[in-house]
């Protein structure tokens, strides 16, 4: 049964030189609990492809169905009601909130969702990455590598029905990547989501399901 | 080579604009352009002083003496150095007028003025006539001219009739302006103008009455004054005069200027150390910004000394643009407002462009902006090329070294002596300094402890599930915290209107609910001896009357304190500042309480003694045994004193700093002042029945009183009003750019927030939580340090009752909380309103 559909979905958006074509209708279907690599060269549309099924872009033509819901006809708060209660986002970057620490960081979506173990189960889901002593360190008192550990945890601790995973080793070295890899797709197994990994490198969209290849906007393969 | 490389480094980095210097720029500008202010309005009243020295002082120069007229040989010395002399005599009294068989009375300081009036300067009368055809009188009674504002009180028209004492009068103009008025001081009634000779009838100028006398000399031109000065000096030595000439015609005024613009220098130099918080965030702001391109020069190459002199250039220049654009509105705003402000100045003022002025606030606009940002500045040697792949910067970089600190430190001291040189008041610039060191680190450890305990709060277990507040508590107590700029720059501006609310509320409490009950209702004044008895009688007789005092009263001038100059001995303290009220009496005053020494004996008729003030006297210095020189009427008499007594000023009753035993001054003219206590509803009779009966006295009513003075002081307390509200404002922008400058970081926040599922309700409230903690404690210092500050002015200065005023504080509180979250909400629309993948991958 499919959780993410995409039909002709397309993604325009205005820069310095004018209206720029980033997706150029896409249809894509992803089962749930299926996993799927993303690949293709920089400036393909594999990251704005994974923020439309995100929400975090509304797609300027077609439609995109997650979860039996059309995102282009939601509001942002509910959009980011939905991620609270579905998604899971890693990022390359990490993206972790500089002004809190590790643990609050991951505890933030839980307790958005409204829930009383919030910090509990933000510290397991630390321990779970080999993260146990660094529960009070600020992103900036860690290294790459236990960011990405921890930005992990965040996108894990609702145990959400769908991660979605922008490049998640792009920023880090091929050891801690591995690592990294290993510890996404463990967290994936543990919470049965589905797994869409946006991804550089052939040999990690090979440990998916399925890979799909994007070029100019387009699905290639 | 680093130089020049650091020059070139700095010009290309400006090509983009000064727009990451904003704050900067408005603080440094906005600081300086009001130190500017201050010193150009300064210097021109002095000038217009200086150029109208001679008119406000009404001649080349002026013989005061109190009580008296000139005697024969004063008379001919005058006439012999000067080549026209004019007489002027000043004194206080009641006008009034008998309409429909009642009478209206109204307080006046009269000036009787003879032909030669006014030798400089010209009277403007309303309507436009000459003084010489207003006094000539009409209908065989003299003319008389009269402020406006008497006038009104009085319900008088051109042509009316009035009396003063026992002399009649008509109105024959209103007076618009007087040419020599600056220098007359602070007097409790509006000025009536008439001929001294038309007065002779009127009883007012009775032997022992109290009046002041002036002689006006118009001088050579090649005139030395120093050696004229030195010549009445001499040729009426132990006469009691006052000289005074035109090199500072006003000298009371030209001091009270002076006093007062170094003290708002001293308010701009807060507002400059506000300013300089926002120097300092600008400066860190743009640095942290600047990281990765310090940590690419340095994989470069670049060394630490090349990429700090490539930013000093760059805040150099800006700086320098910032003091110059202050330089140029403070400058221009005086003269476009010229007009306004000279209508309102009650002296001349010659408006232009001081140079001096603009060297002045130049060097405190550098000083100050050198101070703010070598501490951000030298902390770009600690960047590291490291720093390229670490997220976000540590706010915990290493101290800068220690010569860093010392150049800091030794540029404050150079300011501080900088300020005491420029302002000439060696200690209030030291207490100023010393205050303002002490409040920065109190505030600074305030912000500390904010975050503190905003760090405990956010991981107190109770406040889970409660997220925006958890965020706000964390994004406080968290790394780059705005904590410190923000309670710095807010909280100085509040704690000095916080103290201001406090004084004045207590003041006005005093004034309106504690003087009162204790307070007379009247002070007579020119009591003759030979009406005393009926008076008091009179009075007494009266049901509406609890109380009456009366006192003989004279006035002298402490010249000298055993044998020496007595300002040699205790300075320029106030009870040497001119004459003084002076009174004798056979036993103490009831209720006073003797601290020293021993009143003399019933009978007593030796050599003269003295009973002193004792707070007074400690201040000046005096002991036990001193000898006073004190010259009353022209003649100097010798006393010893022998007692020293507990003077309370604060109840408006009968209070001398000086009593004397009663041989000693009973053979001189004098006449006794007299202080009724009364119900409120006997006031108008008293005032009616005394003037009536004897219309050469003159009745003061203490609550008009208290209100001229409570006038005078709500004057000074809206200046230091504007002073610190001058400091708020660049508080303001200061906070306005810390907002500004957590922008970029709140707008990264808010996409990461909804990412994880946060709606813009929540992530607003947290951007609204952390902005009212702030405020919240940057009132709650105000409040608490103005409330400390209030305190001990009120029990340490005012010597009076202190009462916490919660009203103002809560406004202070509300005041810091409302500033705080509307600006940290205007810089939360942008940060809502971004597209989170947008905002993402741009810092990707």
């Amino acid at each position: 049964m499919a959780v993410i559909t995409l039909e002709n979905a397309q993604l325009a958006l205005d820069g310095n030189v004018g209206r720029v074509e980033i997706l150029r209708g896409i249809d894509l279907s992803i089962d749930k609990q299926e996993t799927v690599g993303l690949i293709g060269p920089s400036g393909s549309g594999k990251s704005s492809l994974l923020m439309l099924v995100a929400g975090l872009e509304l797609a300027t033509g077609g439609r995109v169905d997650v979860l039996g819901n059309d995102m282009t006809a939601m509001g942002e708060d509910a959009l980011a009601r939905f991620r609270r209660d579905h998604m899971g986002i890693v990022f390359q970057s990490f993206h972790l909130i500089p002004t809190m620490t590790a643990l609050e960081n991951v505890a933030t979506p839980l307790e958005l969702a409204g829930k009383s173990d919030a910090f509990e189960r933000a510290t397991s889901e630390l321990e779970a990455v080999g993260l146990a002593d660094r529960l009070h360190h600020y992103p900036a008192q860690l290294s790459g590598g236990e960011q990405q550990r921890v930005a992990l945890a965040r996108a894990a601790a609702p145990r959400p029905d769908i991660l979605l995973a922008d490049e998640p080793t792009g920023n880090l070295d091929a050891s801690n990547g591995e690592v990294i890899m290993d510890a996404l797709f463990a967290l994936r197994d543990r919470h049965a989501s589905t797994l869409v990994l946006v991804t550089h490198a052939p040999e990690l969209a090979a440990r998916c399901d399925r890979t799909i290849r994007l070029a100019d906007g387009r699905i290639a393969a | 080579m680093t130089f020049t490389n650091a020059l070139r480094f700095a010009r290309r980095e400006l090509r983009g604009g000064v727009r990451g210097f904003r704050i900067l720029l408005i603080c440094l500008t906005l600081s300086v352009a009001a130190i500017t202010v201050v010193g150009t309005v300064r210097d021109s009243i002095e000038s217009g002083l200086s150029r109208e020295g001679a008119a406000l002082l009404g001649g080349d120069a002026e013989i005061t003496l109190t009580y008296r007229f000139a005697s024969a040989v004063e008379r001919a010395w005058m006439g012999e150095t000067a080549l026209q002399v004019s007489e002027i005599v000043d004194f206080r009294s009641m006008a009034v007028v008998n309409r429909d068989g009642t009478s209206e009375r109204g307080l006046t300081q009269v000036k009787g003025v003879d032909n030669a009036y006014p030798i400089y300067g010209d009277v403007q009368l309303s309507p436009p006539m000459g003084l010489d055809q207003a006094l000539a009188g009409d209908g065989g009674l003299p003319g008389a001219v009269m402020d406006g504002v008497l006038i009104d009180r009085l319900g008088l028209t051109l042509g009316d009739r009035f009396s003063l004492g026992s002399q009649n009068f008509v109105l024959t103009a209103t007076l618009e302006r007087e040419p020599d008025n600056a220098g007359g001081g602070f007097g409790l009634g509006p000025r009536t103008l008439v001929r001294t000779e038309d007065l002779s009838a009127s009883g007012l100028l009775a032997p022992g009455t109290l009046f002041e006398s002036a002689y006006r000399l118009e001088l050579r031109q090649d005139a030395e004054l120093d050696a004229l000065e030195a010549s009445a000096q001499q040729s009426m030595e132990g006469a009691g005069l006052r000289w005074r000439d035109s090199r500072n015609g006003a000298p009371g005024i030209a001091e009270f200027v002076d006093r007062l613009s170094a003290f708002l220098v001293l308010v701009g130099l807060a507002g400059l150390a506000v300013g300089g918080v926002g120097v300092y965030a600008a400066v860190r702001g743009y640095l942290d910004e600047k990281t990765n391109t310090i940590a690419t020069l340095k994989t470069l190459g670049a060394s630490s000394g090349t990429i700090f002199a490539t930013y000093a250039f760059q805040i150099g220049a800006v700086a320098a643009l910032g003091i110059g654009l202050g330089l140029l509105f403070g400058s221009l705003i005086p003269l476009a407002l010229s007009p306004i402000i000279e209508a309102r100045l009650p002296v001349p003022a010659v408006f232009g462009i001081y140079p001096a002025v603009l060297v002045e606030a130049a060097i405190y606009g550098a000083l100050a902006a050198a101070i703010f940002t070598i501490w951000p500045l030298a902390r770009t040697e600690t960047v590291r090329g490291s720093a390229l792949y670490r997220q976000g910067t540590d706010s915990t970089l290493p101290r800068p070294q220690l010569r860093f600190v010392l150049l800091i430190c030794a540029l404050t001291a150079v300011l501080v002596v900088v300020a005491a040189w420029f302002s000439g008041l060696l200690r209030l610039t030291l207490w100023s300094a010393g205050g303002l060191a002490v409040a920065f680190v109190a505030l600074w450890l305030i912000a500390l402890a904010t975050r503190r305990v905003a760090n405990l709060l956010s991981q107190n277990r109770r406040m889970r599930g409660r997220t925006a507040l958890r965020m706000a508590l964390g994004s406080v107590a968290g790394p780059r915290s705005e904590a410190a700029p923000v309670i710095l720059s807010l909280g100085l501006g509040l704690t000095v209107l916080s103290a201001i609310g406090q004084i004045d509320t207590n003041f006005r409490t005093a004034i309106a609910t504690n003087l009162p009950e204790r307070a007379p209702s009247y002070f007579v004044v020119d009591i003759q001896t030979h009406q005393l008895e009926d008076f008091l009688t009179s009075v007494r007789a009266d049901d509406g009357v609890t109380n009456v005092e009366t006192a003989p009263m004279l006035r002298g001038v402490i010249t000298r304190i055993n044998g020496r100059s007595a300002s040699d001995v205790a300075g320029d303290h106030w009870v040497l500042q001119g004459d003084r009220g002076i009174t004798y009496s056979a036993a103490p005053p009831e209720g006073a309480e003797i601290t020293y020494g021993q009143w003399w004996p019933a009978g007593y008729a030796g050599p003269p003694q003295i009973s002193f003030a004792a707070e007074e006297a400690a201040e000046m210095g005096l002991s036990l045994g001193d000898d006073l020189t004190v010259n009353i009427l022209g003649r100097d008499i010798e006393a010893t004193i022998t007692s020293f007594r507990e003077v309370d000023f604060s109840t408006a009753g009968i209070g001398f700093i000086l009593s004397m035993n009663p041989a000693a001054l009973v053979g001189a003219p004098h006449s006794h002042i007299a202080t009724i206590y009364s119900d409120a509803d006997a006031e108008a009779r008293l005032l009616r029945d005394v003037g009536n009966t004897w219309p050469n006295m003159t009745m003061i009513r203490v609550r008009d009183a208290i209100d001229r003075v409570a006038g005078v002081l709500a004057g000074i307390a809206s200046a230091a009003t504007y002073g610190a509200a001058a400091t708020l404002l660049t508080g303001l922008i200061v906070l306005i750019g810390a907002a500004a400058a957590g922008e970029r970081a709140r707008t990264y926040e808010a996409a990461v927030l909804k990412t994880l599922g946060a709606s813009r309700r929540t992530i607003l409230l947290s951007f609204a939580l952390r902005s009212a903690i702030f405020g919240l404690s940057a009132g709650l210092v105000a409040v608490l340090a103005g409330g400390a500050a209030s305190w001990a002015i009120m029990t340490f200065v005012m010597d009076t009752d202190f009462a916490f005023e919660p009203y103002s504080a809560m406004a202070i509180i509300l005041g810091g909380i409302f500033a705080t979250t509307a600006a940290g909400l205007a810089f939360a629309w942008g940060p809502l309103a971004a597209r989170p993948a947008r905002v993402l991958r741009t810092s990707e």
